[in-house]
């Protein structure tokens, strides 16, 4: 598996190659905490969200939100506690990037989160991770503690005024608490559904406090960021997505891994075909879902020839998003109304079941899947699809009614034939004599 | 203050309305039908059915009308082709996996998911795949619950939470398998049923009543709780002379209670058409003999010649009259009426737990309505235990917190439950009450006063200063801990901080019974005895007695044998007592379910008592018992058997009620308070002085306890009339958890054998 830097200098991932690169030795031979000094001997908080506006950094959960406004939403005067809150749910299928950069480079989510939490005001911090993360609990408590010892965490952090504590914290294994609200609501040992926005957690968040919830991979940019300056650091990437990006590649490539790239970098097949190294055994390029599964599937036809911009921007051009970067690529032994059926699984099962539209809808349309996957489809079952989907789509309580609407919408769309092969019901080996293509 | 004016457009019309009120609330009281149904008014909001979408211009996406608030020149669409598809499209999802078999729901026909459907007629269901199974079951032996038709609205969680305090029942599980459940399999809760009744769905079920009767085929009667002094308004459900249950539903009625009761109001219903009622009026000829069923002709007439000879040997003196805080204002007035008209005694009084004559003879304040105490700042709450004893008191409570913002202050010698809603609850000794009264009525008590308590001076001193500060409505409510002097004091406290601007002292007594406010007001607790002396008296100073209803328990300890002591003994009843073993007569009165009359309740609010059946078997209503026998003493009280004609007289007689009328009273949505005189402040330097020298003489005792009482230990006693329903029995035997949790647990959980019958499988 690859892990590394293509098309830019590694900042995300500098040292995850490295001998050693969880210990803090490593960390500050190479360049850890520097920005963390720099921060809390010649820096104002508010000189702090200064700079990573300038770095048109945009969270990396997946929504993409300018992390520098988010953090200039904190009222400041607000006599509650505050918290810095990192998301380490990673629980978007195809998602990997965070796992790699807590298990190999502990620390600089640390440094991060420090810096956050200085610029914010915050005293205490909180790292949540998905269930299945349990082993990278170990690896940050001890990174934790290493930071402790050296004073860089806990009471008077490097001799200064600023004092912060990080705890560690898991999830039980659900996807919704990757969304911030019911990560919140987790995190306070309630259930985990997302909560009514507004008020949003940079108003009202943890236990009703001022809260920042941002990606590992939103608080890992921030030391370089700091170090750079966010202008540098913004030039990296483009005018509105600024820096680098990590993108988490799997599936049909000969070589599969963690690729820190910079936005903006110009071209999706150049990408595929040889940084990633082509697809394997000789086959095509069907589909690539770029930014994990709740975006929509790109056909290789609006990829290959099409020299698609890899950024917030380029990818919406291309009828797609950057989400979480979670990169799969498919070829063509791929059926797509396989793999929608597949995510589409995923999502009736990590319905919170909140609300009516997800909760029920997605259920349903599993039901209709499954129904045809075992050859009863109907003719108009595309259309029963695009309609179930359609009472989903902006009207659930949360975005994951509409992640799960976008891979289906997208995939009938783009992959007509996949779906028609599976709707042409056969009785007794026959034709059931049914008239009629879906009407897609 | 005035909320300032904003203007909104809906449909195409300019509205004025208030800035910041819920659009929903708006659009439905400018006619603008919008459906809902997880929308719930004062719980916090849901947002899940999504039901209510609506578009907002500028806004992207259809909006949940529930949870916006208008702004200015917000324009906004309720009735479009898009949203009606939205809106069709979400019922359709909400049917997916509902079994759709109305025709055997316990909710058909009153199911707000079923009319919705109905309403809109054409919609369209698309959904032919397999329907997720689940079975219905038991959650507690009042509780059942049919996870199928949930919709998920979680109306049921919040009002266990919100109102309750109690947060028994919870989603578990996820997705489309999220089921409404308990924690750990079995409802421990206090059995209120609020789930039951703001469930729009067949889901969560009367475990009482399902599945025994249709809706449509109940008889609908808007009527007052029998149970505690809250006077929750409630409608009876009854078929072919049977109650058959109690709710409180919306559509019923709309009382100060809203949709909420409490175990006992919703519940303790079948006391009403149980076998045990007395059937005929009864004679023991004898001493020592057996009671012997009698037409009423004979009974009245015995009564009657058998009181005339007490009378005639010792006169009037030497009859005592006891009525009761159960009892209606018209029964109790009659009993007066009899008292001092037909007997001339002042030997009279009623069974009720405790006297309020001193506070009331004191009232320095109005009585709180529990409007106000939902809205009032601050609440100080001495000895009680509202969430046992006057439960939707204890809910206004925790809304007031809770939704308000309140302070509440609680001083008690128990750590009640209310405790985790009050932002300073103060421990004291027990049976020191009156101590921290002292030591709020006079500053410089505080001192012997904390020490009787066991307190910090400084606990008592910032509850002076939280009472001080106080902005709002301020409302001090007691419990029956209180001595005479403690609770003058109290009704005068609002003169003991004085005027402030912005504040309002507001006094709200705890009594126990639906009707304590009424024998109050109507004197009866203001006779030469009480209930205690009454007792004594027997058989020296008093030869014979007329109760109507029975001495409590706590009256008759170690005083079992006084009635005993009696020549005669006179007793209306609706079963068999302890009081009614020593009578001569007992007559059969009719139960609140089968007479017309009113209940005063513990804001003051005169509320009707409507008959919803016709009087079981021989019974008659207590007045006209009163009447008939008055009548055959010689005195025609002329009430002409309609007890309109005895409240009509009632009102010329007790100044708090001149003037009302039962037309006046109609409509339980707006409640009629009496007009209970406020007598200005009052010199109680007498009765410091007495309190000071009581509480001085307060032992420094006592052993505080550290347990929670546990939930229910009030509302699962059994009493006369609860003991009558079997439900009761397992929970006060602790609410075991049976094997098996689909089958009713009065099934499967031996107290009495007589219940063992043929297994009610859930579903059945
Ligand atoms: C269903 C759902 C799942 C999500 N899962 C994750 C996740 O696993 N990790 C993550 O960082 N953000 C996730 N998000 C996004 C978060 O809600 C939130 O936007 C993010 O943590 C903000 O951080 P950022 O601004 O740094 O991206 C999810 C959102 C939704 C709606
Ligand atoms: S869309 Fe609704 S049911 Fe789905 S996860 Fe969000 S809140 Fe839960
Ligand atoms: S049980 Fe009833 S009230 Fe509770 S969530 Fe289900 S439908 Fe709503
Ligand atoms: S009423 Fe608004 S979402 Fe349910």
């Amino acid at each position: 598996m690859f892990i590394g830097a293509i098309g830019c200098e590694p900042l995300q991932l500098r040292r995850v190659n490295l001998e050693n690169s969880r210990s803090i030795e490593t960390y500050r031979k190479n360049g850890g905490y520097e920005a963390l000094r720099k921060v809390l001997d010649r820096m104002s908080p508010d000189v702090v969200i200064g700079e990573v506006k300038k770095s048109a950094l945009r969270g990396r959960g997946g929504a993409g939100f300018p992390t520098g406004m988010k953090w200039g939403f904190v009222p400041k005067d607000s006599p509650k506690p505050k918290y810095v809150v990192c998301n380490a749910d990673e629980s978007e299928p195809g998602t990997f990037k965070d796992r790699y950069l807590m298990e190999r480079d502990p620390h600089m989510l640390i440094e991060g989160m420090l810096i956050a939490a200085y610029a914010l005001g915050s005293k205490a911090t909180y790292i949540y991770t998905r269930g299945e993360y349990r082993y990278l609990i170990e690896i940050m408590d001890r990174a934790i503690e290493e930071a402790r010892a050296a004073g860089l965490a806990g009471d008077k952090i490097l001799g200064t005024e600023f004092s912060c504590e990080i705890y560690t914290h898991t999830g039980a294994g659900a996807y919704i608490c990757g969304e911030e609200t019911a990560l919140l609501n987790s995190l306070e040992g309630l259930r985990g559904h997302p909560r009514m926005k507004p008020p949003f957690p940079a108003v009202a968040g943890l236990y009703g406090c001022p809260t920042v919830v941002n990606n590992v991979e939103t608080l890992t940019a921030v030391p370089d960021i700091i170090k750079m300056g966010g202008e540098a650091w913004q030039k990296l990437g483009t005018e509105k997505s600024g820096g680098t990006k990590v993108w988490s590649v799997s599936g049909h490539v000969n070589r599969p891994g963690v690729y820190e790239l910079p936005m903006g970098y110009e071209d999706m097949e150049k990408f595929i075909m040889e940084d990633c190294g082509g697809i394997p055994n000789g086959r095509q390029l069907k589909a690539v879902i770029p930014g994990g599964s709740s975006v929509y599937i790109m056909p290789a036809s609006d990829i290959v020839g099409k020299k698609v911009k890899m950024d917030y921007e380029g990818l919406v051009a291309a009828g797609s998003m950057v989400g979480s970067g979670g990169f799969i690529v498919m070829d063509d032994t791929v059926d797509i109304f396989e793999s929608t059926k597949n995510l589409t699984e995923f999502y009736k099962h990590e319905s919170c079941g909140w609300c009516t539209p997800c909760r029920e809808g997605t259920d349903w349309l599993v039901k209709v899947f499954k129904r045809i996957a075992r050859g009863e489809g109907r003719p108009d079952d595309a259309q029963l699809l695009l309609d179930i989907v359609d009472n989903i789509e902006g009207k659930s309580f949360c975005p994951l009614g509409d992640a799960a609407s976008w891979p289906i919408q997208s995939a009938i769309k783009k992959f007509p034939e996949d779906f028609k092969r599976h709707l042409l019901p056969l009785t007794n080996g026959k034709e059931s004599g049914k008239e009629g293509l879906p009407t897609i | 203050m005035p909320a300032e004016l904003i203007k909104v457009t809906i449909n195409g019309q300019e509205f004025e309305t208030d800035k910041g009120a819920r659009l929903i609330d708006v659009c439905r009281e400018k006619g603008f039908a919008i459906p809902s149904f997880c929308y719930y008014a004062d719980l916090a909001l849901q947002a899940s059915c999504r039901m209510c979408l609506v578009r907002i211009e500028k806004m992207p996406k259809l909006q949940t009308s529930c949870t916006i608030t208008c702004t200015d020149g917000m324009i906004v669409t309720t009735e479009s082709e898009e949203i009606e598809k939205a809106q069709r499209g979400m019922v359709e999802f909400l049917l997916a996996n509902h079994p759709l078999d109305c025709p055997v729901c316990d909710r058909g026909g009153e199911c707000e998911l079923q009319e919705m459907v109905f309403d809109w007629g054409g919609l369209e269901e698309r959904f032919t795949e397999k329907k997720n199974y689940a079975p219905e079951k038991f959650l507690s032996p009042i509780v059942a619950n049919d996870p199928q038709r949930c919709i998920l609205c979680k109306r049921c969680t919040r009002v266990c939470d919100e109102w309750m305090g109690e947060d028994a029942i919870e989603a578990g599980g996820r997705g489309s398998h999220t089921v409404i459940g308990t924690y750990g399999g079995w409802l421990n809760c206090s059995q209120c049923g609020n789930c039951i009744e703001v469930c729009p769905t067949g889901t969560l079920l009367d475990a009482t009543y399902r599945h025994q009767t249709r809706p449509w085929e109940l008889s609908r009667t808007i009527s007052t709780c029998t149970f505690c002094s809250d006077g929750c308004q409630l409608s009876v459900g009854s078929r072919g002379g049977e109650v058959m249950r109690v709710v409180a539903r919306d559509r019923y009625v709309n009382g100060l209670n809203g949709e909420f009761l409490c175990i006992k109001g919703r519940f303790a219903h079948p006391f009403v058409n149980h076998e045990e009622r007395l059937r005929t009026p009864l004679i023991r000829y004898k001493k020592g003999g057996k009671l012997i069923p009698a037409t009423w002709d004979e009974a009245i007439r015995y009564t009657a010649a058998k009181l005339r000879a007490v009378l005639d040997a010792h006169g009037g003196e030497s009859v005592g009259v006891v009525g009761s805080p159960r009892l209606t204002n018209e029964a109790n007035y009659a009993l007066l009426k009899f008292a001092r008209e037909v007997v001339g005694t002042n030997n009279y009084t009623a069974t009720e737990a405790f006297s309020l004559v001193p506070f009331f003879e004191n009232l320095g304040a109005p009585l709180a309505t529990h409007k106000d105490i939902r809205h009032a700042k601050t609440i100080l709450l001495i000895g009680g235990e509202p969430e046992e004893l006057q439960p939707l008191t204890g809910r206004q409570i925790r809304q007031a917190v809770r939704n308000g913002g309140a302070k509440l202050v609680i001083i008690n010698s128990v750590p009640i439950r209310l405790k985790h809603a009050a932002s300073q609850f103060i421990q004291i000794r027990p049976g020191t009450e009156d101590a921290a009264v002292l030591a709020l009525a006079s500053k410089d008590d505080a001192g012997v006063a904390a020490r009787k308590l066991n307190v910090e001076a400084g606990a008592l001193e910032q509850v002076r200063q939280h009472l001080n500060d106080a902005q709002g409505d301020v409302i001090v409510m007691f419990g029956g801990e209180l001595g005479a002097e403690a609770q003058s004091l109290l009704a005068q406290l609002s003169f003991t901080f004085g005027e402030k601007e912005g504040r309002r002292f507001l006094l709200h007594p705890l009594p126990l019974f639906n009707n304590s406010l009424g024998v109050h007001d109507l004197g009866l607790m203001g006779g030469a005895l009480n209930p205690l002396e009454i007792l004594d008296a027997a058989g020296a100073q008093l030869r014979a007695m007329y109760v109507a209803g029975s001495f409590l328990r706590t009256h008759l300890e170690g005083r079992e044998d006084a009635l005993s002591k009696l020549d005669f003994l006179v007793v209306q009843e609706l079963f068999q007592t302890a009081t009614t073993e020593h009578a001569d007569v007992v007559f059969p009165a009719a139960s609140f379910a089968e007479v017309d009359g009113t209940y005063t309740n513990n804001d003051g609010f005169v509320q009707r008592v409507r008959q919803s059946i016709p009087p079981i078997h021989q019974s008659k209503p207590d007045w006209m018992i009163t009447a008939m026998l008055a009548d055959a003493l010689g005195t025609d009280f002329g009430f002409q058997m309609s007890s309109s004609a005895v409240f009509l007289e009632l009102a010329k007689q007790i100044p708090a009620y001149e003037g009302l009328r039962y037309p006046l009273l109609k409509d339980e949505s707006n409640p009629v308070q009496a007009r209970h005189a406020l007598v200005g402040q009052r010199d109680v330097s007498a009765q410091l002085v007495e309190l000071r020298s009581l509480v001085e003489g307060i032992e420094e005792t006592g052993e505080t306890t550290t347990q929670t009482p546990p939930v229910g230990h009030e509302l699962f006693k059994l009493g006369t009339l609860t003991s009558k329903v079997p439900q009761f029995h397992l929970l006060a035997a602790g609410n075991p958890e049976p094997e098996s949790v689909l089958i009713s647990p009065l099934y499967q959980i031996t107290i009495d054998p007589a219940l063992r019958d043929e297994a009610a499988v859930a579903g059945d």
